[in-house]
């Protein structure tokens, strides 16, 4: 289609089929190809413990330091256990405690830096204060600081996730809505005598939350990431819980990366196409809407 | 300017009183630091009926002849864990400010020492790894620009979004099993000998935690450059005729390095999470390394202090890069 041509389209009559291309154009096949990734992993993960798969915890399931392709699928580790089926297993913790984490990160970090945009004065003051304190250290060192000296369950790590998203994220709330708040539509929702509760919800959030969507996505694989960083620290999920930062680190001692690196392989490459699909996805999805903001 | 230094020391004051606070705070709070310090015993609950005669004491400890409520009430006065929090924080602060760090409960070694030991390690590793960050991206970021839409810049996209999207650690392991196990290019572990085995053991890791930031700064320093190629005294250069290299490198480079100055701060601290976890994957008897030991034996001064002493210098650091934006660019002072 030609520049002439789209011209005369939208001044005639807005085509709805002319704006769906023009959508679907946008977003490109990579992000069809990156969601399609993001969702077969996430069904897997969900669906693990009703997949055909071996046992992940089940010791010699196959012959030790077996390799890729041999009885097992993916081979299996020092112990046998079925390298597949563990980096399955290790989804279901990467991905639940990465959308928790980035959720938590998202709704409180959300709320106060709207708090903070729009109530300004000292609420901004104490706010900001305490997100550039929060900022001050570097996020593995402020996750470590938190999981040290608690029991590191499923939920402790997600929360560490979202304490350390919350700074990062409340700075991107808070400058949208001052950017927001003073605009027309807000105003006259203030003159008409709205309440400061209902300019908000109604007016600031749907438009503070678009961002956001984008967000989600990138943050999501900063968590995966950073429960990666966690687990090189001894401080991921306990116990027999199976992350893919747990597996990597598994896979990453001298004789086993020596001669049997795919045991850490396996999780790396699951991980890293993860990540670079939500970053890839997450991307598109911040290009679309700046095209949309300035569109319309 | 010097009004705004002053205002800037303030704040950087109260932000490192807060850090300290939020590190004390954290580890007093989320965890028992009694548990820390006289281990499963902290878990009796009797003691005020030992005090007031009502029972006899145990003999739980091993190789002690003191009763275990003895043991908790001296570690309790040793500590002051009698004592409120803040107090607590206050006089801890103190003893910072004049270097005492506190004792390893494990090694029983002065934290300061420890610190002083094993910080020039990581710090080496760190510098080493912003000095082949930037000399990567430099290069690679003014010839994307400057070849913008053509094929070496498509691929230095490319390369870059795709180092963005590998973990640190993830690289690590890879670079780890090819350059250091399959082919024995460059040592597995840190070399402590000489300063040129140190450098040598190092160039491995460095560049595993280089090329990470390497990806952010070529990224930005193409856009600015992008920006900056479209300003006037571009033009006018081009047609009086300079030669593209000389435009490049001697007009356009220097104001379009705005961004990368101000990332550098950012980017230390993800290279200090970096380096912590690298360290071990690479056996560096590090800072990093030290504390992943102190958290696995539960050894509380040592993860405190090292956590202070990082975190006050990437605080100074941040500081200091302020200031430098702010002499370079006279514009964020005014706001």
């Amino acid at each position: 289609m030609t520049n002439s041509v789209a011209f005369t389209t939208v001044v005639d009559d807005i085509d709805d089929e002319a704006l769906d291309d023009a959508f679907k154009k946008r977003l490109g096949f990579g992000f069809w190809v990156a969601i399609s990734w993001l969702g077969l992993v996430s069904l897997a993960a969900l669906l693990a413990p009703w997949l055909p798969i071996a046992d992940p915890n089940e010791i010699a399931n196959g012959a030790p330091r077996d390799g890729i392709l041999g009885d097992n699928f993916m081979g299996t580790d020092a112990l046998g256990r079925d390298v597949f089926a563990r980096t399955i297993w290790g989804a279901r913790i990467s991905l639940g405690v990465g959308f928790l984490g980035i959720l938590l990160g998202i709704v409180v970090g959300g709320a106060i830096g709207i708090a903070a945009g729009y109530f300004k004065g000292l609420t901004d003051q104490v706010i900001s204060f305490v997100v550039f304190s929060l900022l001050s250290f570097p996020s593995l060192v402020l996750a470590l600081l938190i999981t040290a000296s608690l029991n590191r369950s499923f939920l402790t790590v997600a929360m560490t996730l979202g304490i350390v998203g919350i700074a990062p994220i409340s700075r991107l709330a808070r400058a949208t809505t001052i950017q927001f708040a003073e605009r027309e539509f807000v105003q006259a929702a203030r003159v008409i005598g709205a309440k400061s509760r209902r300019i908000i919800i109604k007016e600031l959030l749907p438009n503070v939350l678009v961002p956001m969507g984008a967000l989600t996505l990138l943050g999501m694989g900063i968590s995966i990431v950073a429960e990666g960083g966690l687990a090189f620290l001894g401080l991921s999920v306990e116990g027999e819980a199976i992350s893919w930062g747990k597996s990597i680190v598994d896979g990453s001692q001298t004789r086993d990366l020596n001669q049997n690196s795919h045991v850490a392989f396996v999780p790396i490459f699951a991980m890293f196409l993860t990540v670079m699909a939500l970053n890839f996805a997450g991307d598109r999805i911040r290009e679309y809407t700046d095209v949309r903001e300035t569109a319309f | 300017m010097a009004r705004f230094i002053a205002r800037r020391v303030v704040q950087l004051i109260l932000v490192l009183l807060s850090v300290t606070f939020i590190a004390f705070g954290a580890l007093n709070f989320l965890g028992d630091p009694l548990v820390n310090i006289v281990g499963p015993l902290a878990a009796i609950d009797y003691c005020d009926e030992v005090e007031a005669g009502l029972r006899e004491d145990s003999y739980t400890s091993i190789n002690n002849s003191r009763g275990d409520c003895e043991i908790i009430g001296e570690a309790k006065a040793d500590f002051g864990l009698d004592k409120p929090v803040i107090q607590r924080y206050f006089t801890w602060l103190g003893n910072i400010i004049t270097g005492d760090l506190g004792t390893s409960f494990q090694t029983q070694l002065p934290v300061s020492e420890i610190i002083a030991q094993k910080l020039p390690k990581s710090l080496m590793l760190m510098v080493m790894a912003q000095i082949i960050a930037l000399a990567v991206a430099i290069p690679i970021g003014v010839y994307s620009a400057y070849r913008a839409g053509r094929a070496v810049d498509r691929a230095t996209s490319v390369a870059s979004f795709g180092l963005l999207s590998i973990p640190n650690f993830a690289l690590g392991v890879i670079v780890l099993q090819f350059f250091a196990l399959r082919n024995q290019w460059l040592p597995a572990s840190f070399d402590d000998t000489s300063i040129g085995t140190r450098i040598h053991s190092l160039i491995l890791p460095a560049t595993v935690l280089g090329l990470g930031i390497a990806a952010t700064y070529q990224r930005l320093l193409r856009t600015d450059l992008l920006t900056t190629l479209q300003e006037d005294f571009v033009h006018m250069a081009r047609a009086k005729g300079m030669t593209d290299r000389h435009i490049m490198t001697r007009h356009a480079l220097r104001p379009s390095l705005f961004s990368l100055i101000t990332v550098f701060g950012v980017s230390t601290g993800a290279l200090i999470g970096g380096s912590l976890v690298i360290e071990g994957i690479f056996s560096i008897p590090g800072i990093g390394s030290e504390i992943v030991t102190a958290v696995v034996r539960d050894d509380f001064p040592v993860v405190l202090g090292s956590v202070v002493v990082i975190a006050t210098g990437f605080v100074v650091i941040n500081f200091f890069v302020d200031l430098l934006y702010t002499w370079l660019d006279p514009r964020v002072r005014a706001s």
